[in-house]
């Protein structure tokens, strides 16, 4: 397996030599120097090339290549040029890249073109400078070890820059991790320096030009894959990002044959070097109120450390990760609002990091769930590099229509990726308010039940006692209405003996008023006779026990009404009947007639009160 | 185009003490209420709006003062 892409490239290059292979547009790379940095479990190539255009035309794109079993692997790529000359120069500016397939070109190998700022004229030289970052090409060899052993990878690469043009001179160095080297491919100009060995100087190659090399070496590096990576950020408008990241973490490394012994674990010297413990994960500065739980409860080995630029949070899982091993869990953490949403041009944008935040962490695959508050419209993402996306919905606290949520997927991220995303949104700050409003409705209508709860009967049975109260009350209202009527005839009947003594000063007739007298006392005996039994029975309910004190008022008054008025027509019959003059009859009733006018007055209102009840 | 960072609209320093205020106002005046509502007979449904209002803004801030920013 590990010599089968080797050899399959050798035929393929002779293939290549064979053929006449089309000439690539007459670029020269001058100088090549590669960096490749295996120190991780990520294999990080470093490479400056200088372009020369020894051609006649002005070329625009440059052709990236690597083999195919790199290719495959390629996680992140980033090329760039230097601006300015000399040694100050450090203004890098990215170019677009692209993967392609141009014809002839082999099938086992991948090409990327990158876009040129300007035409590079005849003569020109340019600078690039490419980062690559390989996953899965760093193959553990043995495969299966047991918890003793040490931890062997294999690296496969070219010591010769495969290109379709031509290079004048290059070199390659490999940094290894400070251990052990196991074996390594001796080519001429090879030397092992420390832990780095470098190959070259070659000059002079042709197109296409590659002799494979191997390195087998003790790797350190913990080998932990996130296999799946759920990432979920939430904004709320009231002053925090929440983020919740939810890992499945898998050793890729040498898989553990045999027995896990604890003992020899935690022995002197202990053995397992080939598993991790820790995690360190970089958190933004001012993260706060930060968890570490998986399915069973909170994880407590876990320690933080923060500063006013980072807050560094180490966690160790339950056990240690051997090869092949895995553990699941998740981390969640609060960031404040300020720091991450911006406004501009009327639209707001969240300027977040998109990878996880642990460092050397490899994800297969990484799906980030911004969630955005309730309301927001307009939603769209800006990505340094491509993603898929899709728009979902997402049912929270208080939500009538469900916040939207922007799902980004990757696979084969690196902490290369960690890089800011921006989406941007619109939003009013009205609909903040949509969220206390639904809580005090939700309170009125609980308080509107209450009342309309102690104000409706819903008694069943005749026996009841609302019921028989209200059968009680509304005697006490019919009583009452009797009771207004005999006033009612009352006050008709002083109004009738008035009447007669103004007949009276009209005709003097004293005869007929007396008479008059006479019939108006005798009816007003028997209504007041009428009167007696209603009172009693407004005494005795216990409903009316606010209203027959007023009744009672009400009768005293009209009585003594009854009795001045009386008075008051006797002593005028007597004045005519002695004949005296109008005027002494005037002096005499005028006190009376003040207290009847007041009387009357007082009696009305009570009438009034009683008829609002 | 200088991006300028939004914050929330009240000071997030300031939610344990809002939501201890405003729920204080709020659940007196619900108390306020219920021995009314106990005691007379008549209509009173403006003093349920303003008892809802305290009552409302009083679980929102103590709802977001423990973290879960709604």
């Amino acid at each position: 397996m590990k010599q089968s892409s080797v050899v399959d490239l050798l035929l393929l290059l002779l293939a290549i030599a064979v053929l006449a292979s089309p000439a690539f547009s007459d670029l020269v790379l001058s100088k090549v120097e590669r960096r490749i940095d295996v120190t991780s479990q990520i294999a990080r190539v470093t490479k400056t090339l200088k372009v020369v255009n020894s051609g006649s035309e002005s070329v625009s794109e440059f052709t990236l290549t690597f083999p195919k079993f790199l290719g495959n692997n390629l996680a992140y790529l980033s090329v760039a040029h230097s601006e300015g000359k000399g040694k100050s120069k450090r203004n890098l500016v990215n170019l677009s890249v692209e993967a392609t397939n141009p014809k002839g070109i082999p099938d086992s190998i991948s090409v990327y073109s990158v876009a040129l700022p300007k035409a590079l004229n005849k003569g020109d030289t340019l600078t690039l400078e490419v980062v690559a970052a390989f996953t899965n090409v760093l193959q553990p060899f043995p495969e299966k070890i047991s918890q003793g052993d040490i931890h062997l990878v294999m690296l496969q690469e070219s010591a010769q820059y495969l290109s379709p043009y031509a290079v004048e001179s290059q070199s390659l160095s490999i940094k290894l991790p400070n251990a052990r080297i196991e074996s390594y491919t001796n080519l001429d100009n090879t030397k092992l320096q420390g832990s780095e060995i470098k190959y070259g100087p070659y000059k002079n190659l042709p197109q296409y030009s590659y002799s494979p090399i191997v390195v087998h070496f003790e790797s350190k590096a913990a080998f932990a894959v996130a296999e799946k990576l759920v990432r979920e950020i939430e904004v709320s408008h009231w002053g925090n990002v929440q983020v919740t990241e939810h890992y499945n973490i898998v050793h890729r490394g040498a898989q553990l044959k045999g027995e896990f012994s604890r003992l020899d674990f935690q022995g002197r010297p202990p053995s397992g070097v080939s598993a991790f413990r820790h995690l360190l994960a970089r958190l933004p500065p001012r993260a706060h109120s930060i968890y570490y739980r998986d399915d069973i409860g909170n994880i407590s080995t876990s320690q933080m450390q923060s500063d006013s630029k980072k807050t560094e949070l180490l966690i160790e899982p339950r056990f240690p990760l051997f090869g092949g091993w895995r553990t699941f869990f998740t981390i969640g953490y609060g960031l404040p609002l300020s720091d991450f949403l911006f406004a501009s041009e009327g639209k707001r944008f969240l300027n977040i990091s998109f990878g996880s935040p642990m460092i050397d962490l490899v994800t297969e695959k990484l799906i980030v769930q911004v969630v955005l508050p309730e309301g927001s419209k307009d939603i769209s993402v800006t990505t340094p590099f491509a993603v898929k996306q899709s728009q979902e919905i997402k049912y929270s606290h208080l939500d009538i229509v469900g916040r939207p949520v922007v799902v980004l997927e990757k696979n084969n991220v690196v902490p290369d990726h960690n890089q800011h995303i921006q989406v941007y949104y619109k939003f009013s700050n009205i609909n903040l308010l949509s969220e206390p409003l639904m809580l005090i409705s939700g309170f009125f209508v609980l308080f509107i039940t209450c009342i309309i709860y102690t104000r409706s009967d819903f008694s069943i049975s005749k026996s009841s006692a609302t019921y028989l109260a209200k059968l009680q009350w509304d005697e006490v209202l019919a009583t009452l209405q009797e009771v207004q009527n005999i006033i009612q005839k009352c006050l008709a009947l002083h109004d009738k003996l008035e009447a007669s003594l103004r007949d009276l000063s009209r005709t003097g007739d004293f005869q007929t008023c007396k008479a008059a007298r006479k019939s108006t006392d005798s009816l007003l005996k028997d209504l007041s006779k009428e009167l007696k039994p209603l009172m009693a029975f407004l005494q005795t309910s216990p409903s009316a026990s606010q209203i027959s004190p007023k009744v009672e008022e009400l009768i005293a008054k009209e009585k003594e009404l009854q009795e001045k008025l009386m008075a008051k027509h006797t002593t005028v019959v007597e004045g005519y009947e002695k004949k005296s003059s109008g005027r002494d009859i005037e002096n005499r009733i005028a006190s009376q007639q003040q207290k009847i006018t007041a009387l009357r007055q007082e009696i009305e209102d009570l009438l009034e009160f009683i008829d609002e009840i | 185009m200088a991006a300028k960072p939004i914050a929330s609209p009240i000071p997030v320093l300031m939610y344990p003490t809002l939501s201890v205020f405003t729920l204080a106002i709020g659940l007196v005046i619900t108390a306020i209420f219920f021995i009314y509502e106990a005691t007379s007979s008549r209509k009173n449904c403006s003093l349920g709006k303003e008892l809802a209002t305290a009552t409302g803004f009083g679980s929102l801030f103590l709802l977001l003062a423990s973290g879960v920013y709604v």
